[in-house]
């Protein structure tokens, strides 16, 4: 499938293309991405130059960490980015994009930080922290 | 321990805690929360960027301590959703005329001491992942208990 994925915010505040398909879906169990997104982060990553917006004027900031920050609507509160200083990728919540996607879920990384309230059940790779860079 | 009960309602062991990620909305729920459910509806997709996980209680169990960044959204003609207008972070969902409270699971502290008892809004659930085998209670919405579960 090479069909582009477009995706916005609950309002339409925030709407756009993104032009390069991901590899898949990563799950995030960190503490930040968990009080960002009320629970798991799930995101595609994607070269920043890929995602094209059609309407962005209620898109906020906010810096996250010493290196990163989390974008999101404004108006209707819907996570959508997370953006790492100097990094050439952006990380795009999964859920912000249209249905259907064709994509599937990769594997659970963060997974040290994991809340208490749930188990990760699924059967696929979790790492402790970051997933090890691709050879 | 007397920091963890004071405040609490009568037979309630603790007070929970929790907030958003930057500190500008801080809660207290001083009921016992119900058991966590996974909601997979649109609405939840689209505002968490994922699947919603939410814990009930009465309204009157909660208290907003600090609410200096707290925004609301009407993300339907009976309910609206609370976040935070400062760092983003997805925290309430209010029915109207609903005597309950619905708080997002990853915004309490840790450790919250709940579990989950279920999935709803399942067929409405998005393509890029699959149910877990996790043994837990599926509602679809058109079954009459697709809802949360409040603790009596």
């Amino acid at each position: 499938m090479t069909a582009p994925l477009p995706g916005g915010c609950l309002c339409g505040g925030v709407r756009f293309l993104v032009t390069e398909r991901p590899m898949g879906v990563v799950n995030c169990h960190c503490g930040q991405c968990r009080r960002f997104h009320g629970h798991v982060g799930a995101y595609i990553t994607v070269p920043r130059e890929t995602v094209f917006f059609d309407a962005d004027a209620t898109l906020a900031w906010y810096r996250s960490s010493a290196k990163a920050e989390r974008g999101f609507c404004a108006r209707c509160g819907s996570s959508l980015f997370w953006k790492g200083d100097g990094n050439p990728l952006v990380d795009v919540a999964a859920g912000s994009l249209d249905q259907p996607t064709g994509l599937a879920t990769l594997r659970h990384i963060h997974v040290a930080g994991k809340a208490d309230y749930y188990a990760i059940e699924d059967g696929l790779e979790r790492f402790p922290a970051d997933a090890p860079e691709p050879p | 321990m007397s920091e963890m009960t004071a405040g609490a309602k009568a037979g309630v062991e603790r007070v929970w805690t929790g907030g958003c990620a930057c500190g500008g909305v801080r809660y207290e729920i001083t009921a016992q929360p119900g058991p966590i459910s996974f909601c997979h509806c649109g609405q939840c997709r689209r505002q968490h960027s994922h699947v919603g996980a939410y814990t009930t209680f009465p309204r009157d169990a909660l208290r907003r301590v600090k609410e200096d960044t707290l925004a609301w959204y009407a993300s339907s003609d009976r309910a609206r959703r609370g976040f935070c207008s400062r760092c983003g972070s997805g925290l309430f969902w209010e029915g109207e005329g609903n005597p309950n409270v619905d708080v997002t699971a990853g915004s309490l502290d840790e450790p919250t001491g709940l579990c989950a008892d279920r999935h709803i809004w399942i067929d409405f659930k998005e393509d890029y992942y699959d149910l877990p085998d996790d043994g837990l209670l599926r509602r679809a919405s058109t079954d009459p208990d697709n809802h949360s579960k409040v603790e009596s």
